[in-house]
């Protein structure tokens, strides 16, 4: 009976299994053996040993990038989480009048696809006829030439990540929610106000959901391509300043056809996506506290 | 333990059976010939819209004209990244419409058939097509591709301008086109630009050209050497950087960013708010559908004085070229298309719509008179002149344009001198034209 249910059980799930081993497993592990070989697509892979790693660990722009992405991930991360909360806590606040619709509202940008919302933004930034810069003007600023000044790239970019904050917000909002009440009222008894309640209730009660965020922030700025290749991928755009590793990934991969650099560039992704997890799960242990049943 | 409404394992493995066998059954396929008996090519081409529409038109009088084949002509967007994927696939289509970049590294690859026998058993041959066409079309010695249109790059003056600031034809020399940018640019009341007689990156989509109009050339296919950092490189890329500097950087930047994307009424020289760009003949198309009141010039670009020579003006070259992938179910086939779309009226009806010069050697008076841009005489004369200029044909040049492109935009952005940044561009592309070449060696390639 046993062995009949293991069958139909691996029956009922084969196309799953077939699926991940097809698109997944095997593509995976071919890619190793990629990163191994001089692999220009259009001719078979040869293998070269270390040469690829050495290779991008003596490039310039490997640097550059891996430089970009890590100031871009730095930024992102932190803002983003602190924005979220900052607007969840809002939100969640009882009584508060339409906070289903501002929440609606901030949700709504995360439903739009990428590509338009970086059009959107490449207008925005526009330093002639932006609408940034026309406010910035209207207060007496002079708005700066966002996307082709080297030194307003970056922040230009991370702005446009903390536009995505909706679906963050989402999480935050119903974590709170599940804060039982009693715990605040306790707080409330013990004198605290609004500011300690937060940072000593409500931040150690959904610390599940901000490492679960911190991660998933984590693993999306360290893959961000859309935003930056519309923002700094046409004939304006400051190209370095934009330059991040899944662009150069790409480049390699799809423009250069050095598909052994590509596959040598998403390993090595990989692994600092991995120790960076293992990290963050490791703080986690001593930082996130876990609510055994109700 | 059984349940009236639960499948059971027998029905579900039947319907997957169902399922497996009505996808066989009517499922896609890649058919190759129609119900009336007709080999059916299909051919991958990256133009939609108007330019796409002429090649339909072309691919439909071909299937009109004979009995025997059938193109399909597929709009195919990303067209390199999925013609890598359907040759590495063993599915390819039969006729590829790429890119003139493609050529050298599809060839060498041997990912693209060479058409030496095939195309003279078509009645096609090289001195067919304008000289200046030819070495985009071979790589290595041998021929990989054909053309059906000519992009030679030209300065559009806006006629208008010149005249009203007293300016006498267009530039000839580059001491000609500094003058001549001089006395266009305007500057507002509030000191912002209000015009620029020339800006190198309107539309900054050939970053690589400058150095060719003071006598250099970037790349040395005998040697396989790059050559950013000579002299005559040095000087265009300097000249360059006079002009960021003369305007002000911000306030050209600002300037620039307020022009809008090419292709559309807001773009620079139709709005005037730049009097000279450097384009191919399609330029004609937008001013005619755009601005169609913009009275405009074209002239070859000006090159340093000691270099002008009428008879022999320089340009570049840039086009899209038709091959037939390796694994294509009938070469022949592909190449009695191919040569049919290379028949002269054909050529240059599709040229004509396309609003590009023609990359024949022999050109019809009525494809001249009746073509949409009036500097078309120049444009196709341009093709066929001992200067015309390719981009550097190695397989790694989409790399070497991408290190160019980024060290153009920071001498733009005058970030370095170019006498202290051509020679790193010159380290980069020497180490990435070596490292290509011992990968070759490795390969057992020659």
């Amino acid at each position: 009976m046993k062995a009949r249910e293991t069958t139909a059980g691996l029956l009922w799930s084969s196309p799953w299994i077939v699926g991940f081993s097809a698109f997944l497993l095997v593509p995976l592990a071919l890619s190793l053996w990629y990163s191994f070989t001089d692999y220009p697509l259009l001719k078979p892979p040869v293998y070269v040993g270390l040469a690829n790693y050495k290779a991008l660990l003596n490039d310039a722009r490997f640097w550059l990038v891996v430089k970009n992405t890590a100031i871009y991930a730095a930024l992102v991360i932190p803002l983003c989480t602190i924005l979220a909360l900052a607007l969840a806590a809002a939100l969640a606040t009882p009584r508060l009048r339409l906070a289903r619709f501002f929440t609606a509202i901030i949700f709504l940008p995360t439903l739009v696809p990428m590509m338009a919302t970086a059009m959107i933004w490449l207008w925005l930034y526009n330093a002639r006829y932006g609408l940034i810069n026309n406010i910035l003007a209207a207060v007496g600023l002079p708005g700066p030439n966002w996307l082709e000044n080297p030194a307003f790239a970056m922040p230009a970019l991370v702005l446009t990540a903390l536009w995505g904050v909706g679906q963050m917000v989402v999480v935050y909002i119903a974590a709170i929610n599940e804060v039982p009440a009693a715990l605040y009222e306790a707080a409330m008894l013990d004198g605290m106000g609004p500011v300690r309640r937060f940072w000593n209730v409500t931040v150690p009660m959904i610390s599940p959901a901000i490492l679960f965020n911190v991660i998933t922030l984590t693993i999306g700025s360290m893959q961000a391509f859309v935003m930056p290749y519309v923002l700094f991928r046409n004939e304006r755009g400051q190209r370095a300043a934009g330059d991040l590793y899944n662009l150069y990934l790409y480049d390699n991969a799809f423009v250069y056809q050095k598909f052994g650099h590509a596959s040598a560039m998403a390993w090595m992704q990989l692994l600092v996506v991995l120790a960076l997890t293992g990290l963050m799960m490791l703080a986690g242990r001593k930082l996130v506290y876990y609510r055994r049943g109700k | 333990m059984t349940n009236a409404g639960a499948i059971s394992r027998r029905m579900a493995i039947g319907a997957l059976a169902a399922g497996g066998l009505g996808f066989a059954a009517f499922g896609p396929r890649g058919g190759k010939e129609r119900s009336d008996g007709r080999l059916v090519l299909d051919y991958w081409e990256k133009w939609t819209g108007h330019e796409g529409a002429a090649m339909q038109a072309v691919v439909d009088t071909f299937n009109a004209s004979q009995s025997r084949l059938f193109v399909r002509y597929l709009v195919t967007n990303s067209i390199h990244q999925k013609a890598l994927v359907a040759i590495l696939g063993g599915a390819p289509p039969d006729v590829l419409g790429m890119y003139a970049f493609n050529v050298p590294s599809y060839s060498e690859a041997n990912a693209v058939m060479p058409l030496d026998e095939l195309a003279p058993r078509a009645g096609l041959s090289l001195e067919m097509y304008a000289s200046g066409m030819r070495p985009i079309m071979t790589y290595g010695g041998r021929w990989y591709a054909t053309t059906n249109t000519a992009g030679t790059l030209a300065m559009y003056w806006n006629k208008a301008l010149f005249r009203e600031r007293g300016i006498e034809g267009p530039p000839r020399t580059i001491a000609d086109l500094d003058a001549a940018h001089a006395a266009l640019t305007r500057t507002r009341p509030d000191g912002t630009l209000e015009r620029a007689g020339f800006l190198h990156m309107e539309p900054g989509w050939w970053s690589w050209i400058w150095g060719y109009f003071f006598g250099g050339t970037l790349y040395d296919p005998a040697t396989d050497t790059a050559r950013a950092d000579s002299p005559e490189f040095v000087r265009a890329y300097e000249w360059m950087q006079s002009y960021p500097r003369g305007l002000g950087l911000d306030r050209v930047e600002r300037f620039r960013s307020g022009f809008g994307p090419y292709g559309t009424p807001q773009s620079a020289f139709l709005t005037g708010e730049v009097a000279m760009v450097v384009q191919g003949p399609w330029m004609a198309n937008l001013i005619n559908a755009f601005a169609p009141e913009l009275d405009y010039g074209v002239a070859p670009m000006p090159v340093e004085a000691s270099l002008y020579d009428e008879a022999r003006p320089v340009t570049c070259i840039d086009t899209d070229v038709l091959m037939i992938p390796r694994g294509a179910k009938n070469p022949e086939a592909s190449m009695e298309f191919i040569a049919y779309t290379q028949r002269q009226e054909n050529v240059e009806k599709l040229a004509t719509a396309h609003c590009k010069g023609s990359p024949m050697a022999a050109v019809s008076e009525a494809f001249l008179a009746g073509h949409p841009n009036r500097g078309v005489r120049l444009h196709t004369a341009m093709a066929s002149s001992p200067r015309a200029f390719v981009a550097p044909s190695t397989p790694v040049w989409p790399e070497f344009k991408d290190v160019f492109d980024t060290s153009m935009q920071d001498l733009w952005k005058l970030a370095e001198p170019a006498a202290e940044r051509l020679p790193k561009v010159q380290a980069t592309a020497s180490k990435l034209l070596a490292d290509a070449a011992g990968l070759r060696r490795r390969r057992g390639e020659a």
